[in-house]
Parts: C-alpha cells; structure tokens; sequence
C-alpha cells in the first residue's frame, strides 16, 4: 500500500526507458535497412560479428574512452583547483562562483558552436589571437586536433560542475578538524594531503561517475564542432551510431552497435554504481 | 552639513593606528585571490565574447584581429528573428514546463514513498532509478524511432515531452527524496497523532518544508530539458523542433556568420543560464542526486 | 480520566534479536505521572511510541481504559504527545501550531481560539502566538510543544525527554513546571527519560526499564530505600550506591577487615552462597573520627558547600572503590587515610550472581 505512490512514477520509466533496449536487441537479431523497404530478416548474430570486424567501430569505441575519461579527469583536476582557490575568504566570491558556473549552464550546442567558430577559427578565432604572443600562428586546431577540440569544449562545460561539487565537499568539512591539524603542527601541505583529500574521496568519485555518465552520452559536441572528422578521428559512439541509424538507415547494424555499447556500459556502470552506493545512498538508505 | 564634514577628519586621527581591524598584509592571499579573478574572467570569457560577438556587424565579428571596441548593433538579433525563431522557442518553452511538471507530479509521490521509513527494496528501486541514466542514450534511440515513426508521432512536442520526462525523472526522484528525508520523521509522527491525514500532513506539514527543494528540481529539469539535443534532432524537424535544433538548422541554412551565429546562441542559452545563475546554490545539490547538501 | 495498562506488550523490530520492550507489564492509574527511566537503549521510547501507536505491538495488550488499542490507530487514542525535538511545524506560527490537531478534528473556530489562547496563557506564549518556531528560544519551543498537547484536553500526555534540549537552569524550572501543570490538569501521563533526577523528583510512581525489561516500578521513595536488584540500586541516586562483591562468612561480610552482619533473613535468603553483592549509599557511610572503620585512601574530594563527597579507595583492596558523603568543607585532602563507617541497618544485600534483593 504504501509502495502506491510509488508505481506512476516506475512504470513509466519502465515503459520508456526498459522497452527500447529490448526493441533494441530485438533489432540487432535482424538484418533492416530503411531505404530498403521489405528488407527485415531475421540474421541472428551476423550484425554483432560484423560490429566487431569493424576496425571503425574499435577506433570510435577507443575515442569515447578516451573522450569521456579524458575530460573527466582534466575536469576533475580543473575543478579542484578552482574548487581549493574558492574555499577562501575574498572579495567577489560569488561573482566569481556566478562567473565559474556559465559555461556548465549554457546549451552544449551553442557552446559548441562558439568553439568552433570565434573561439577556434584559423584567422578569426580568438585563441589564436590569444596564443599569437607565444609564437602561435593560425592554427586550424579542429582539423589539426580534432578530438581534442571537442574535448576542449567538453571539459569547459564539465569543469564547473566539478567545481561546485568539490566545492560543496570543501565546505562540508569540519574546520575544527583543520584547526586541529593546525595545532598539531600540519601545514597547509599536509592538511591538504592528510584530510582533505580523504574528506573529498567521495566527492571525487561521485563527481567522476556523474561526469562519465553524461560524457558517455556526448553527442552535441562532435556532431557540432567536427562531425566526428576528418573521417572517424573524432567520432564517438553515439555519433558513430547515429550515422549509421540515421545517415545509413541500417537499423540492424546500429541496434547491434547500441546492444554492445549497453553491455560494455553495464560493465563499467556496475563498478561505478557501486561507489556510488557505497558513498551516499546505502548508508541514508536503510534506516 | 557642517558637523559631518567637521567629525569626519577628527574620527580618523583620535584612531590610533593600532587599534584598527588588523588586516593580512601578506601577498599570498592577495596573488591567489588575483589568480583566482583570472581563471573566472578567463572561463567566461567565451561566453561574454559570444554575447559581444552578437551585437557586432558580421565584419567585426570576422575580423583578424579580433575587434574589442565596436558599436553595438541589433541587425544580428533582427536576423535571427526574421529566420523564424518563434515556433522553435514555443517548441522549447513547451517542452520544457509540460515536462517539467510532469516529472514533479511523478517524482514527488514516489520520492515520498521512498523516503518513508520502512520501504522494503527501497535500494532496489533507487537502483533502478539511477541505472536508467547509466545506459546509453544512443542503444535506444533507433527502436525509439522507429516506434515513434510507425504510430505517426515523429515531429510531435508530446515525443520530446514524453521521453524528457523519463530523462529528467531519476534524477527528480534522487533529488527529491534527499529532501523528503531532511523532514524529521517526528514531525510526521506529531501530524498524525494531532489527527492529520496523509493527504493533510503532506500539504500542510510537509510541503511547506520541502518547496525549496521541489523549485531547486524543477529548475535543473528544466535546464536539462532545455539544452537536450539528441532527441531533439533526430525526432522533429520544421514542427517540433526545440532551440538547440533551431541553432543548427539557422547555421546550416544561413551559413556560418559568427555574429548572427552568436545572437541566435545567445537567445538559446539565455534562459537556461539565468535560471542557473539563480539556481547555483541548489544545483549541486540536485545534480549529485541529492547527495551533497 | 485514563487509566493506562501494557499487558506483557512486547516490541520486536528484528525478529530473533532481543525485544526492544520485553513483555512489559505496567498500569498507569487515571491522572497519575508516571515516569520510565533507564539508560539509552532500554526501551522507554520504544514503550512510549507503543502507547502512542507509532509502534506496532507486536506481542501481548495493551488497553486505555479497558479499551484494547493494538489496533487502534494513534490519531484514534486520543493520546497528546510531546516530542523530544518538539517536531514544530516551522511554516506555521505559534498559533497554527497549537491550533492544528483541533482544526484537523475539526472544532469550530471560536472553541479553537479560546483554547489556544487559554493554553497560551497557561504557558506564557500569549506575546509569542505569531511568531514563527524559528523565532523562539529553546524553552519557549518546548512550551509550544506542551501547548500543542494541552489544547486537545487529551485523555494522556506522553512527553520523550522533553527537557533534553534545554539548559541546565531551564530543566529545572521547566521540570517544576510540567510537574505543577499535570497536577492541575489531572491527566494521565507518561513521561520518558533518563536523568533519574527528573524522574524522582517528577513522578508519582517510577518505572525503571534495563535491557527492555521492567525492573521495578515503584514510588520514589520507595525505588530509593528498597531498590529490587542491584541494577536499579546502582541506577537510582546520585552519586550512585556503592555496590561490592564481598565474601560472607557466618553472619557477616568482611569489608576492609571490617566485619558487616548481616541481618538473618538476608542471611538466609543467600542461602550457601559465598559472596553477596554489598550496597551501601554514600550517606550511609560516616567518617569514623577515632580511627575506627574501613581504612580507605582519598582520591577526590567533591566540595558542593553544604556537604561533600569524597572518592577513596581501600586500602587494602586498591581495586575496590568507595564514595562517602562528608560534611561540607571538609578538611579531608585527597591522598589522606580516612576510617570509613558503615551503618549495618542500612545495608543492601543482592544476590552476587542474579542481582536479586536478599531480604526485604
Ligand atoms: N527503528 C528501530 N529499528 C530497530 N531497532 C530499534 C529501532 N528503534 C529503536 N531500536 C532499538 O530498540 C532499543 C530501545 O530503543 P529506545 O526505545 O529508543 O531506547 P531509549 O529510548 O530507552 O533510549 C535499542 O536497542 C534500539 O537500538
Ligand atoms: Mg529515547
């Protein structure tokens, strides 16, 4: 009964979020292209052995790890830095919080578009003008480092987040810890080494699976800024996969590609859950 | 008048120096706190050139170098409007609040009900919750499609509305929950020993305590829903479509001139990021599921 | 006009592990002030919320005037309560507060009014009635929390440690207070907590609980002078009674080198056991001018102005420590050799292994 209120809520995330990935294995058994009607057969596993002939398709799994790891931990480091320089007494700290928190609030796709453009740009970008005094000339940065300028992006957008949690953690701190330390003769160093970064471990973990678990999911920034080019150099999963459903109508193959992406997910997430778990929920949990 | 300017040199020499507030005169705090202005100017500094950059004619905005002092015009906003803005910001206004209320009016009865003491499975089920967001947008996007297609609802806001709705509603129902939790288990004791029933005690007991809470999640569902893409662009085009789509398609079909590019992203980001600005206390409270207080 | 009655009611949150209230057995008679005592962890609050109907009662009875209420529910019991934290409303003013168990039994407006502001008046809140809970100091919470209870004329009050959350001052004051109220009021009431302080100085009768169990209820003095076992003679007075295990030969038991009779019926009550468990208050105990007594080192010397308490240990079993109650500005300093005397009348004897009283 008291389990009631609760059921609305389950059953529509079930309707919505568990019926498509069976849809999706279901597909995967099948050989479907759109642009050719009447083309569905059954082809059990054919789909999955090609996926994994498909040298691209390592290459793009490769580049979304390397993508969201990659952008979570420069975020993370990033965000402690600001996060520590924060924690402080000073005048205009919530100008500068208001300032820090932009880039995290702003549409992903209007961020990627201001990279790829003024930002970017060869002759008109501003980085260029910025770097020009260190010897830099117009550098074609999203033809040159394509990945990375998507992941510049991305770690601009996510580094304020990282930011406002680990600040949150600071905070959270007791000081008379710190004072304690203080007093027995701990500097700045050794605090910082010996409480608080133990203090921010959770902070730290929840922070590196919230930002995984959105980076994962990239899709704005690289059909924005490179369109996964110059061939796959920058392409991740969904984009990947969003070729193949929506620029290929292979849905067979695509459904295939997201069954695996699902499993190599569940893999990685059941770690990552766990830490979660173990961190914040189980403990409020079961009293 | 006479008397101000009179006491005004007298109260600062009867000071004597060392009974002023010491303050630090080292420079470490100063050198960080100079430092720490830099990293904020420089991390919002794009979006402030993006804000420049939309006020300029498309010769200053494409210039080499970069042009810092200009005069403001609306030409590029003018532009943006006349490309037909509109229906895509309704699309988005729409989808976001229907969305929205959505996701409160199912993640506030089942928050409650996770937050209420014995539940049993009530690890179970926030597990579920969470997992939803842990799978990959992209390995449901195909069936989604095509069932979307076959019952004729492509290019429809309800789509959007629909699926915005499961994106959003984890995180609402985690969020929502830590702050059902912070009511005192006593005061719902007091409320139905004073006669008050569950209906009763949750409008006049607990809603009050936890409003805070329920505007904080429904700003994040609505900064969520605002910015999504994904679906966005691969299930409305002309009728439906959101800001974000309305970004690309102004882009693809004007080209990319960085100064109306910029007006039209301006207008995309705007709402969201006032609504941030106004939220960033909460907001982490919201996106670490309620986890950081 | 209740008359309260737990009939061996027993609460157990896991099944298999220890009931958090054992079989409990208590008849609280109408308009009495009862108050459960014990250390944290047995189980007054767990009793209390029983009687409240926010805990199940998972075994045996229990009726409010004959009536059984296991499957009543708590807003049915006509019980008022009165919360450790209080739990105010905060969005509510003072006056809503007091005036939301009423509204939600639906009294008219004007009988609403009347009472609340009768209760406020009672308590001293009239000024504070629109204020927010926010607004008020820790004493006047408490007071809005009593009022909540008051105003619905309930058939009992129960109140969990409502003194735990104010100063030491406050306590005392509020403690008369409650005390004086329920004398006036007439209402049955059971009141929770652990300080043995309030609970003599408050209750009509005492009900001491260890481990989920009721040990001994009883009136104060009386739990004071004939405390069943040695768990309720520890538990009750301040500084508590000194309680040794000592051999027993004969009639007696040697204490220090210092022979105790015992009093025949105890002695017989022990049966062949060889050591008993010797209690003794501290005011029992007198400092021997002529050197006669236990020899006993001090290790503490408690000053409170009108009398003292001096902490020692025998001298000849170290291990063993006594508390004597001295006379104020006593010129006995810590490290001096006192001879402690013990009055062989009012000595308490337990058994050494079940802690039961021997004798009367
Ligand atoms: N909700 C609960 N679940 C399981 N055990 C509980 C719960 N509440 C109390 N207990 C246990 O029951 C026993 C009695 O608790 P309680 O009545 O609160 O003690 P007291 O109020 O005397 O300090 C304790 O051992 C406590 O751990
Ligand atoms: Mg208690």
């Amino acid at each position: 009964m008291r389990r009631a209120p609760l059921l609305p809520a389950l059953i529509f995330t079930i309707i919505v979020t568990q019926i498509p990935f069976l849809l999706t294995i279901f597909y995967s058994l099948q050989s479907w292209n759109l642009v050719r009607p009447g083309s569905q057969q059954w082809v059990w596993f054919d789909n999955y052995v090609s996926v994994f002939q498909d040298s691209q398709f390592r290459g793009v799994a490769l580049n979304t790890v390397i993508m969201t790891l990659g952008s979570v931990l420069i975020a993370l480091v990033l965000g402690l830095v600001l996060a520590l320089l924060l924690n402080r007494h000073f005048i205009g700290r919530g100008v500068v919080r208001t300032l820090l928190v932009t880039p995290f609030l702003i549409t992903p796709v209007a961020a990627a578009l201001l990279w790829k453009t003024t930002l970017l740009d060869p002759t008109y970008g501003l980085i260029n003008f910025v770097l020009s005094p260190f010897g830099v000339g117009e550098e074609a940065w999203i033809s040159d480092f394509p990945l990375a300028s998507v992941m510049v992006a991305l770690i601009w957008q996510w580094t304020p987040f990282m930011m406002l949690l680990l600040l949150a953690g600071l905070q959270s701190m007791p000081t008379d810890q710190i004072e304690a330390a203080r007093m027995d003769g701990a500097g700045a160093w050794a605090i910082f080494r010996e409480l608080t970064l133990p203090h921010l471990r959770r902070f730290i973990e929840l922070g590196t699976v919230l930002g995984a678990i959105y980076l994962v999911n990239t899709f704005d920034a690289v059909y924005m800024i490179t369109q996964g080019g110059p061939g796959t150099a920058s392409a991740n999963l969904p984009f990947y996969i969003y070729q193949r459903a929506f620029l290929g109508f292979d849905i067979g193959q695509s459904a295939a590609m997201g069954v695996v992406v699902v499993v190599m997910t569940i893999i990685v997430a059941t770690f990552a859950l766990r830490l979660v778990f173990r961190s914040f929920g189980a403990a409020e949990g079961s009293n | 008048m006479a008397t101000t300017t009179e006491r005004g040199p007298a109260t600062a020499t009867s000071e004597p120096a060392d009974q002023e507030i010491r303050r630090s005169t080292r420079t470490g705090p100063v050198l960080l706190t100079t430092l720490t202005w830099i990293l904020a100017i420089g991390f919002f500094f794009p979006v402030l050139w993006m804000v420049l950059t939309a006020f300029k004619t498309e010769g200053d905005a494409q210039s080499s170098p970069p042009t810092f002092v200009f005069t403001p015009t609306f030409e590029q906003f003018a532009t943006v409007f006349d490309a037909g803005i509109g229906p895509y910001l309704a699309n988005s206004l729409g989808a976001t609040v229907i969305s929205t209320l959505l996701v409160l009016l199912l993640a506030t009865p089942a928050a409650f009900a996770l937050s209420m003491r014995p539940v049993e499975k009530t690890q179970d089920v926030l597990f579920f919750f969470i997992s939803t967001k842990m799978l990959p947008v992209v390995a449901a996007i195909v069936p989604i499609y095509v069932v979307v297609n076959n019952v004729g609802l492509l290019d429809n806001i309800w789509t959007l509305i629909v699926l915005y709705t499961a994106m959003n509603l984890p995180i609402a129902v985690w969020m929502m929950r830590s702050f059902f939790l912070e009511v005192p288990s006593e005061l719902l004791e007091a409320a139905s020993m004073d006669g008050a029933s569950l209906g009763r005690t949750l409008r006049e007991v607990v809603l009050p305590i936890i409003s805070p809470g329920i505007f904080a999640t429904a700003l994040i569902c609505v900064i969520f829903s605002w910015n999504e893409f994904f679906f966005a662009v691969n299930l409305t085009s002309a009728n439906a479509g959101t800001m974000p789509t309305f970004l690309v398609q102004f882009v693809t079909s004007q080209g990319l001139y960085f100064a109306q590019l910029s007006a039209a992203a301006t207008l995309a980001a705007l709402p969201v990021i006032i609504a941030g600005w106004v939220a960033q206390n909460k907001l982490v409270q919201g996106l670490s599921f309620g986890a950081v207080k | 006009m209740a008359e309260v009655v737990f009939d061996e009611a027993s609460r157990i949150y896991t099944p298999g592990a220890t009931p958090a209230v054992d079989k409990l057995s208590l008849t609280v008679n109408d308009g009495e002030l009862v108050v459960l005592v014990g250390p944290s962890g047995s189980g007054k609050s767990t009793a209390l919320r029983m009687l409240a109907g926010l805990e199940p009662i998972d075994q045996g009875h229990l009726r409010i005037n004959g009536r059984d209420v296991v499957d009543v529910p708590s807003k049915d019991r006509d019980i008022a309560m009165v919360f450790q934290s209080y739990a105010l409303y905060p969005s509510k003013s003072v006056r809503d507060n007091m005036a939301f168990p009423l509204k939600m039994r639906g009294m008219d407006k004007s009988e609403q009014s009347k009472r609340v502001n009768d209760a406020a008046d009672i308590l001293g809140l009239t000024e504070y009635l629109d204020r927010k809970p926010k607004a008020l100091s820790g004493g006047q919470r408490q007071r809005v929390a009593m009022g909540r209870a008051i105003v619905r004329e309930p058939q009992v009050f129960l109140m969990d440690e409502p003194l735990s959350n104010l100063d030491a001052k406050m306590r005392v004051q509020t403690r008369a207070q409650i005390a004086g109220l329920q004398n006036r009021l007439d209402v049955t009431t059971v009141y929770v907590t652990h300080d043995q302080v309030e609970a003599m100085t408050m209750g009509d009768r005492v009900a001491v609980l260890n481990h989920g169990k009721l040990q001994q209820y009883a009136t104060p003095s009386e739990l004071y002078d004939h405390p069943v076992n040695a768990f309720v003679a520890g538990f009750i007075g301040s500084p508590a009674m000194n309680l040794m295990d000592l051999r027993r030969a004969n009639g007696a038991v040697t204490l220090g080198g210092t022979q105790v009779p015992l009093a025949r019926e105890v002695a017989d009550a022990a049966g062949s056991a060889d050591t008993v468990t010797i209690g003794v208050r501290p005011e029992d105990l007198s400092i021997g001018g002529d050197g006669d007594g236990v020899k006993a080192v001090v290790d503490v010397v408690e000053e409170l102005g009108s009398e003292s308490y001096l902490y020692a240990h025998m001298a000849e079993h170290p291990d063993t420590t006594l508390v004597v109650r001295g006379p104020g500005r006593t010129k006995v300093r810590y490290g001096e050799t006192i001879a402690v005397r013990v009055d062989p009348d009012a000595v308490h004897a337990f058994d050494a292994s079940s802690g039961e009283r021997l004798g009367s």
